[in-house]
């Protein structure tokens, strides 16, 4: 029998499928997951999934005209890891040089969906950068934080000049490909092989609360920070090609430990 | 419940509203007032994630049997439809439902004979739902369907509230911050049911009570236990909780 959200059963890796479900007065939406995936494994025309495809298929569907992701581990600068085009990668380095805008909000807090730079609440708001940002062309920006939890990985930034909110089902589309690169950035190039629908990487959203129990668990068991434990969780389920959430729920059953590795085999 | 219970929960809901408070203390807050007011035997509140699913983001208990159940419903089961039309729905007695074979079965082994689902609703949306288990069978009165909407209405409100209101788009700031709280909370329960070797439905009551006693943000401790800048070492061993 499927798991609670669907998980398919037979490829033996968990891939976070969403149910198909209906918003309130919207239509059953298909599976956004699959159709997102779909679209990103395209962008790569066979390469190894990165952040820029799914960035490239970011842009596509919430109509906007450029993306950026800017990166902010702990104890070094904001760093613009990836940006689409001239405008995009203007646009995130003047967040970076004057440390405020929706990219540096979202960076820490929530989404920070900004539709029109240039009325006056965000002229006031950010006096620097949004001036600045329209001075380049970009009316909206729609800044997703690359957030799980207590991990903060970054921010993916949408640019838009024409002024105007996103719609529900771009915001939809929006947020699971935020989840994606996130997804990406934690398991490095080589987990996001694009040739098998099973090699889709797990989403890291909320869905199993053992899996963020079991991350924090992890970060004590290996005495490493809560991103580096969740990276290591995911590696494992895919080594040995079992279920994110089954695996976690092991770690939380205290059925399985995560040990530190001897330095003579690190070395190795 | 008494009228002064209620009056308790409405000064004291007013005197948090004003303030600066922590959204996720205050939903959790809510669901155990819930509990108490309504007569239930628990209750928990799931939030659209925007992204076609539910979410639990608070619950009356921790106990990992109860959040499964409430997590069971992020795809089948009372809540989505009550999200899905916007109406209570509930269910009087469990074992007797066809619909929904795999939770009713689930909610059933815990031992609930009823569910109840109320909308949490902002104008014409609905953007998550409250969810009532009862070990009694039956339907909850006219007085208690009311209050009960009451409390998910004042859930929506805290919800929006908790911050300054910014531009537009607030409604999936604020969610998606809450549901990202409930994600910290969660790790922080791990980091310390393996630091101090509980179990993890007791690690949420010992990071609440050290969110009171050091009289911080239950957020903010909990990203500071994730990011092991604070220990928490309980001054009283836990005590398992039944």
């Amino acid at each position: 029998m499927p798991g609670p959200v669907g998980g398919r059963v037979g490829t033996g890796v968990v891939r976070g499928y969403p149910p198909v479900f209906a918003r309130y007065g919207v239509p059953m939406s298909p599976d956004r997951r699959l159709r997102l995936w779909a679209l990103v494994v395209a962008e790569a025309r066979g390469a190894v999934v990165a952040v820029e495809h799914v960035c490239a298929v970011s842009v596509t569907v919430t109509g906007a005209d450029s993306a950026a992701v800017a990166v902010s581990l702990r104890s070094t600068p904001r760093e613009v890891l990836w940006a689409s085009d001239r405008v995009a990668s203007r646009v995130a380095e003047l967040a970076v040089t004057f440390g405020e805008g929706p990219s540096v909000e979202a960076t820490s807090g929530g989404p920070a969906l900004v539709g029109d730079l240039t009325v006056p609440y965000c002229q006031a708001r950010w006096p620097a950068f949004a001036p600045a940002a329209a001075a380049s062309g970009v009316r909206a920006v729609f800044a997703l934080p690359l957030q799980i939890g207590g991990i903060h990985l970054g921010v993916l930034d949408l640019y838009r000049a024409r002024a105007g909110d996103l719609d529900g089902e771009q915001l939809a589309d929006a947020l699971v490909l935020a989840d994606t690169v996130c997804a990406v950035l934690l398991d490095g190039p080589s987990q996001s092989r694009p040739d098998e629908d099973r090699h889709r990487p797990a989403q890291p959203g909320l869905r199993h609360p053992e899996v963020h129990q079991a991350t924090g668990m992890i970060s004590v068991q290996l005495r490493v920070s809560v991103e580096v434990a969740l990276a290591h969780l995911r590696a494992f389920a895919y080594a040995h090609d079992r279920h994110l959430r089954d695996v976690a729920g092991d770690v939380v059953a205290r059925r399985l430990r995560f040990e530190p590795e001897p330095a003579a085999e690190r070395d190795s | 419940m008494t009228d002064s219970q209620l009056t308790d929960v409405f000064v004291e809901t007013a005197d948090t509203l004003v303030g600066d408070f922590d959204v996720l203390e205050f939903l959790h807050v809510l669901t155990e007032r819930c509990v108490e007011l309504l007569g239930v035997s628990a209750a928990g509140l799931l939030l659209t994630d925007q992204q076609d699913s539910l979410q639990v983001v608070a619950a009356s208990s921790e106990r990992t049997r109860l959040l499964e159940l409430f997590q069971l419903q992020t795809d089948q089961g009372p809540c989505v439809d009550c999200f899905r039309t916007g109406r209570p729905v509930s269910v009087t007695d469990l074992p007797a439902a066809q619909r929904w074979p795999r939770f009713t079965a689930a909610a059933a082994e815990v031992g609930y004979a009823a569910v109840h689902a109320l909308p949490m609703r902002l104008r014409t949306e609905v953007i998550g739902a409250l969810n009532l288990f009862d070990v009694q069978p039956g339907a909850l009165d006219e007085g208690k369907l009311r209050i009960g909407q009451a409390l998910a209405d004042v859930a929506t409100i805290g919800l929006l509230q908790h911050r300054a209101i910014r531009r537009g788009g607030i409604l999936t700031e604020q969610l998606q911050t809450a549901l990202n709280s409930r994600v910290l909370i969660e790790q922080a329960k791990g980091v310390l049911a393996e630091r101090l070797q509980v179990d993890v439905s007791d690690a949420f009551a010992l990071l609440r009570d050290g969110a009171r006693s050091h009289n911080r943000r239950l957020s903010e401790l909990a990203q500071a236990v994730v990011d092991g800048t604070e220990q928490l070492v309980p001054n009283v061993v836990p005590h398992p909780r039944g």
